[in-house]
């Protein structure tokens, strides 16, 4: 009979546990989310010795408290779900960070095995660990592995299951100064009277250190416990002189500290590694900014190329198959509706998910692993400190400029929900690559390339404003960079290939049916002749306050599809079909709307995923009528200056 | 009380002497960052070094304990530190 084990994989963030995790369980695993939680969940299963192990990965985090979501998913799913095992993926480059979450994770009193990882590249940092001591003074058995290479990883399994069949040995607690010690120790006995979710001595740590959660639900259980606690908390600060969450903390890391210097042997090293002079290369306060900006822009040019040639090459592809299909279905309605409505939406998704979306993500997991994106954040920061985000959300943002689905999605990457949503908002102002092409194929073509990049200035100075106020109006505080550059090194290729797996899959799920439903509808509405109504309907906004031509509504109403769309139906709609009969004041109109006016159906729909309907729908209500108020008001402005 | 860690030239250390909280909203936050920091290895009584700053009042960057940081100005800002000679 086959017995099912569960581990979970928990470590500080770039310690390779992705790597260790697709190690272990192969193309075997699914992303999802963390029920009810905006957080992911990537599991994984493999079978070892007649077992069927469920591999969960944890998010990457420094701590179990309630700073982000992820910590806060992260210490229920152990405290409260109780894994069989945990393994805690430890960095041996930077050993006394890691011990501190190790240190953590032994307070909350599930058995661990370490994944000593990285030790190559210690090795050449020149710390040498010596693991078996190690593993001695934490009471934790110890492998050394480098993930990359495969190295450790079997023996690794072997422990963890040896370590699950010996049975639950709880590993040793740390322990605090004798003033904080007794005090834990009653509270500890408090909470154990009461009986408590979480192991008694960790709440009582955690109280100490001010965590706000776990008191939250104590009062609930016995309010005189957080009273006592305050009171603790006031004496302890008495006696050291700082608050207690601090000292709290402080001790912990000395801990840490002290456990990293017993075991590790440091040995300077002449001269510095490769991978520490380019990260001094490109952190440089001249050199790093022209090197980000070849380095982005020669990724952009390079998928674009090779995306322009392969959709086109798809697309034909596709084309050529038109008239097989006509053949087969006729050209009355049901055919148009199918051909339409249905394959053209398929057609679409396809030629531009697959040659765009995939060496996107590609590259972007390149760069994320490598930890190139981490110091394009750290040159980022200033700039976007301007709009009330700090340097990790440049990574959205220039991701939008490609799509702004993925962008949406990417702005996971910020700490705490209010950054997210910001960034979010943002990210959805940014003209895309689709909208690239209404600005150039219309303003750039017809009326002049200045015109053409003066909205795109304009772009920014909305952004730049706009990303402001909502700085401003939304509740909560802001926070700032705070980010772990880590030691350059080589991606690890499957690794990255499976990210990308994950989020084609994601980009699929999310886009297809929406761009292909809406496809639809709007073919059923083309074929009983609503467009006319519709535009008519739209004319005292188009006409009236934009100033636009009647048929460009119905352009602006496609463009919900794929922003595109609007200057393909306009140039098919207009009568006499010419777009060069446009004034120059109604197309830098019409483009400063389609860039403004309303995220496309799949980003609103990564919006609804990533923060729900509400927001999603706020979001995109706003960008509209603003849109339109922008438009009417350079109409104006365009008509009276005669400037065009 | 010390300098704030922004004070310190590229390639000085110092020892955390204090991390003042930040009353309000406005750059750096308060609630939480403390906690924030401390968790990352910016206790008192630690050991950090200024290895540069970014231009035009960007971020610092720092080694603590072993690692390599990148740290807010705002926060940075509120990071006092005496220094060593």
């Amino acid at each position: 009979m086959t017995k099912k084990l569960t581990i979970a994989l928990a470590g500080n963030a770039n310690v390779g546990k992705s790597v260790i995790f697709n190690q272990l369980t192969g193309l075997h695993q699914h992303i999802g989310n963390w029920p009810g939680k905006t957080v992911e969940k990537a599991e994984g299963t493999l079978h070892f010795k007649g077992y069927v192990i469920d591999i969960v990965d944890l998010p990457g985090i420094y701590s179990l408290s309630t700073f982000s979501l992820e910590e806060l998913v992260s210490r229920e799913y152990i405290a409260v779900e109780r894994p069989d095992l945990v393994i805690n993926v430890v960095d041996a480059s930077v050993l006394e960070r890691n011990l501190f979450f190790t240190l953590q994770l032994i307070e909350l009193e599930t058995p661990i095995v370490i994944a000593l990882n990285q030790v190559d590249v210690a090795r050449k940092k020149g710390i040498k660990i010596d693991h078996e001591e190690l593993s001695q003074i934490l009471g934790i058995p110890v492998v050394p592995t480098v993930a990359i290479r495969g190295i450790g990883v079997y023996r690794l399994l072997e422990v963890a299951v040896e370590k699950i069949e010996k049975g639950e040995s709880k590993p040793r607690q740390i322990k605090y100064g004798k003033e904080i010690e007794e005090r834990i120790e009653r509270i500890a006995s408090l909470v154990e009277k009461n009986g408590f979710k979480y192991p008694s001595r960790w709440t009582a740590v955690k109280l100490l250190e001010g965590d706000e959660e776990v008191e939250k639900e104590i009062s609930k259980i016995d309010p005189e416990v957080s009273q006592i606690v305050q009171k603790m908390a006031e004496e302890i600060e008495k006696i050291h002189g700082h608050p207690c969450s601090m000292v709290v903390t402080s001790e912990k890391y000395e801990v840490a500290g002290r456990v990293a210097r017993k075991v590790q042997q440091i040995m300077p090293v002449t001269t510095p590694p490769m991978n520490q002079r380019a990260h001094a290369l490109t952190t440089h306060r001249v050199f790093g900014y022209p090197i980000m900006g070849v380095i982005v822009l020669s990724i952009f040019y390079a998928i674009f190329t090779f995306g322009g040639y392969t959709s086109t090459f798809l697309s034909d592809l596709f084309y050529s198959l038109q008239p097989l299909f006509e053949n087969i279905l006729g050209t009355g309605i049901l055919g148009e509706l199918l051909w339409g409505g249905i394959i053209e939406g398929i057609v679409a998704g396809i030629t531009i998910a697959l040659p765009y979306i995939i060496p996107f993500y590609f590259i972007l997991y390149i760069l994320e692993d490598s930890g190139y994106l981490s110091r394009v954040a750290f040159l980022m920061d200033v700039v976007m400190h301007k709009i009330g985000l700090h340097g990790k959300a440049f990574i959205p943002v220039m991701l939008a400029y490609g799509c702004n689905v993925p962008a949406c999605l990417g702005c996971k990457i910020m700490e705490t929900q209010r950054e997210r949503l910001l960034a979010a908002f943002v990210v959805t102002l940014i003209p895309c690559a689709a909208t690239t092409v209404v600005i150039l194929g219309l303003v750039g073509k017809f009326v002049s390339i200045e015109w053409a990049l003066t909205l795109y200035i304009i772009d920014l100075v909305i952004i730049l404003v706009l990303g402001r106020v909502a700085f401003k109006v939304l509740p909560g505080e802001p926070t700032e960079l705070i980010m772990e550059m880590h030691e350059y090194r080589f991606p690890h290729l499957k690794t990255v290939v499976n990210q990308t797996r994950f989020r084609l899959e994601e980009f699929i799920k999310i886009a297809f049916p929406l761009v292909i439903v809406s496809g639809f509808v709007i073919k059923i509405i083309e074929i009983i002749r609503l467009l006319e109504p519709i535009s008519a309907l739209l004319s005292p906004i188009t006409v009236g306050w934009l100033g636009l031509r009647p048929e460009m509504g119905i352009a602006l109403v496609f463009g919900i599809l794929r922003k595109e769309l609007t200057l393909i139906m306009l140039a098919t709609l207009l009568e006499p079909a010419d777009l060069s009969l446009l004034t120059p004041v109604q197309m830098v109109v019409f483009t400063l709307v389609t860039m403004l006016y309303i995220p496309c159906i799949a980003t609103i729909a990564a919006c609804v995923k990533e923060f729900g309907w509400k927001k999603a729908l706020l979001v995109t209500m706003f960008k509209v009528i603003f849109a339109i108020l922008v438009g009417g008001i350079a109409f104006r402005i365009l008509s009276f200056s005669g400037i065009l | 009380m010390g300098l704030p860690l922004t004070a310190l030239k590229d390639g000085d250390s110092g020892i955390i002497t204090s991390i003042k909280a930040n009353p309000g909203r406005g750059r750096g936050g308060s609630w939480g960052f403390q906690k924030r920091l401390m968790e990352m290895g910016l206790t008192p009584g630690t050991e950090v070094t200024v290895v540069k700053s970014a231009p035009f009042c960007g971020p610092i960057e720092v080694h603590v304990r072993g690692s390599r940081l990148a740290i807010g100005r705002g926060m940075a800002e509120r990071i006092f530190v005496e220094t060593c000679r």
